[in-house]
């Protein structure tokens, strides 16, 4: 399908850019694992309590991880007029929201794969056997994130306070996801396995499916040059 | 050339008129004719307030999502001034709303705040209002700004109802053991003595928000026919 | 603070506020009609002078 390979163009394009230079990649790391380092600090648990707010802990330091990506998400495009030549190209626009999802996403996941596990040991956590069971929850928060992210980093891009304003308007639309994240997280803590956590998967993957479709409809009319 | 509005006037006069008289009766039985509330007593009667003030907001988030989409679609400058003017009175109305919540519930439930389903979701709503309103500020093209704004007009509202449901699972499903009964609603069992307060004062309301609405797009178009007349001068 | 304390508390913010976003409309509306007035009398102006 030519929408789909259109995707996987722009989309290896950015990987590759990103690759050479591991700009993004690294600072969203250094940043996720700082982020531990000072909830270490700020927050003296006893180990009990850790785990009760280690869901809750993970999902910011994903957060603020994952918007400091979407605020270097367009950044190749900025110079050389090359989002406008992008635009003037026959693509799909709705292949390049999508490539630029998948691109956030892939950067996020990297991060995650490695901080989850950091996190546990970080903190001297037991329960290993849960971690694929929320790396699952993290997959489909990170898509909310990162589909309703990519839709607002465009909307913002040509303004003012554009790093302040991003978070601003984000964060209040994701509450579901956050909300709905964090309260998997912890039934499965709880439980050790679904069970309790379904009704708040069901939401994740409805605001997923929600807004990916939106996003790849809507997406002509939200960029401009 | 961008010609102002044809309604005239005087029909936004009328309206004034009649959102004025019908906020006076309101008031008047509010405050004086209706009796007082069996359990809540005379507090109760910030609920001519709430009530009407909760629906306007959500009122005005439908039409700055109508405004968003047509916007979008057609790009006529009329349906961006809808949008924008629903915003502004409804960041309004949303504030009002979420302080008549708190001055209500101090007495009833001795706190000035909680996060009750109901107040929460009252907030983030003011809040993403907010954004929409910033959004437009900070954008300094007007027509980038008008298109932006749409979008997250659009998203805005599609997500209302998820965060709706979020936000009332986690208030009802992880209910820990305290003093405030913060889930009973502040309209639950009217009594019909009451009711004809509370419908008097939505008429006014509404009545008033519209007419509120009807002079903030009037605004709207004039600065866009100054607008668009400096341009031709420029020329 | 009594009942009625909270009650006028209640009314007077909303209606003080509503009452402050009208008499701040008004004005803006008066600004800028006087400005859309000016416009058009320049233009006016212009267009006699170039027949």
């Amino acid at each position: 399908m030519d929408f789909l390979n259109q995707t996987f163009l722009l989309l290896r394009k950015d990987l590759l850019l990103e690759m050479r230079r591991r700009e993004s990649l690294l600072t969203m790391f250094f940043f996720g694992t700082l982020l531990l380092f000072v909830f270490h600090f700020s927050f003296d648990l006893a180990p009990e309590r850790v785990a009760e707010m280690a869901p809750a802990l993970l999902w910011l330091a994903f957060l603020f991880t994952g918007t400091l990506g979407l605020a270097q998400l367009f950044e190749g495009e900025r110079s050389n007029h090359c989002l406008e030549a992008l635009l003037l190209s026959p693509m799909d626009r709705g292949a390049l929201f999508l490539a630029k999802t998948c691109f956030n996403f892939i950067l996020m996941v990297l991060v995650e794969i490695v901080v989850i596990p950091l996190f546990w040991i970080l903190f001297n956590l037991r329960s290993w056997e849960v971690i694929p069971y929320l790396f699952l929850v993290t997959l489909l928060g990170t898509v909310g994130f990162c589909v309703l992210g990519t839709l607002l980093s465009v909307v913002t891009l040509k303004a003012r306070a554009r790093e302040l304003l991003l978070p601003l308007v984000l964060f209040p639309l994701m509450i579901p996801v956050i909300l709905g994240t964090i309260r998997c997280m912890e039934a499965i803590l709880r439980a050790g396995e679904l069970g309790d956590a379904l009704p708040w998967l069901r939401l994740l993957v409805g605001f997923d499916v929600i807004f990916l479709t939106v996003g790849v409809l809507i997406f002509d009319w939200v960029i401009e040059v | 050339m961008a010609e102002i509005s044809k309604t005239s006037g005087k029909s936004k006069g009328y309206l004034g008129g009649l959102a004025l008289i019908s906020v006076l009766l309101g008031l008047y039985w509010g405050l004086f004719r209706a009796p007082p509330d069996a359990y809540q007593g005379e507090v109760q009667r910030i609920m001519y307030l709430h009530i009407p003030s909760i629906l306007t907001a959500y009122l005005s988030f439908f039409l700055v999502f109508v405004g968003s989409c047509l916007y979008l679609w057609k790009r006529e400058k009329r349906d961006d001034i809808l949008a924008y003017s629903a915003a502004e009175i409804g960041v309004l109305f949303t504030a009002l709303t979420i302080v008549e919540g708190s001055v209500w519930g101090k007495p009833t439930w001795g706190v000035w705040w909680t996060w009750d389903a109901r107040l929460t979701l009252t907030a983030i709503l003011l809040l993403i209002f907010a954004g929409y309103l910033m959004l437009r500020s900070l954008t300094e093209d007007e027509n980038r700004a008008a298109s932006a704004a749409a979008v997250l007009g659009i998203i805005g509202f599609l997500d209302i109802p998820l965060i709706h449901m979020s936000v009332y699972w986690w208030r009802t499903l992880h209910q820990p053991p305290s003093i405030l009964r913060p889930d009973k609603a502040p309209w639950d069992n009217v009594h019909p003595a009451l009711l004809t307060a509370l419908v008097i004062n939505f008429v006014g309301f509404v009545l008033l928000y519209f007419y509120l609405l009807s002079q903030r797009f009037r605004l709207g178009e004039i600065k866009e026919e100054i607008k668009a007349r400096l341009l031709n001068r420029d020329n | 603070m009594g009942a009625w304390g909270f009650v006028f508390l209640a009314y007077g913010i909303v209606w003080g506020a509503i009452l402050m976003y009208w008499v701040t409309l008004k004005r803006r509306l008066r600004r800028a009609e006087t400005e859309l007035a000016q416009l058009r009398a320049a233009e006016e102006l212009q267009r006699n002078a170039e027949t």
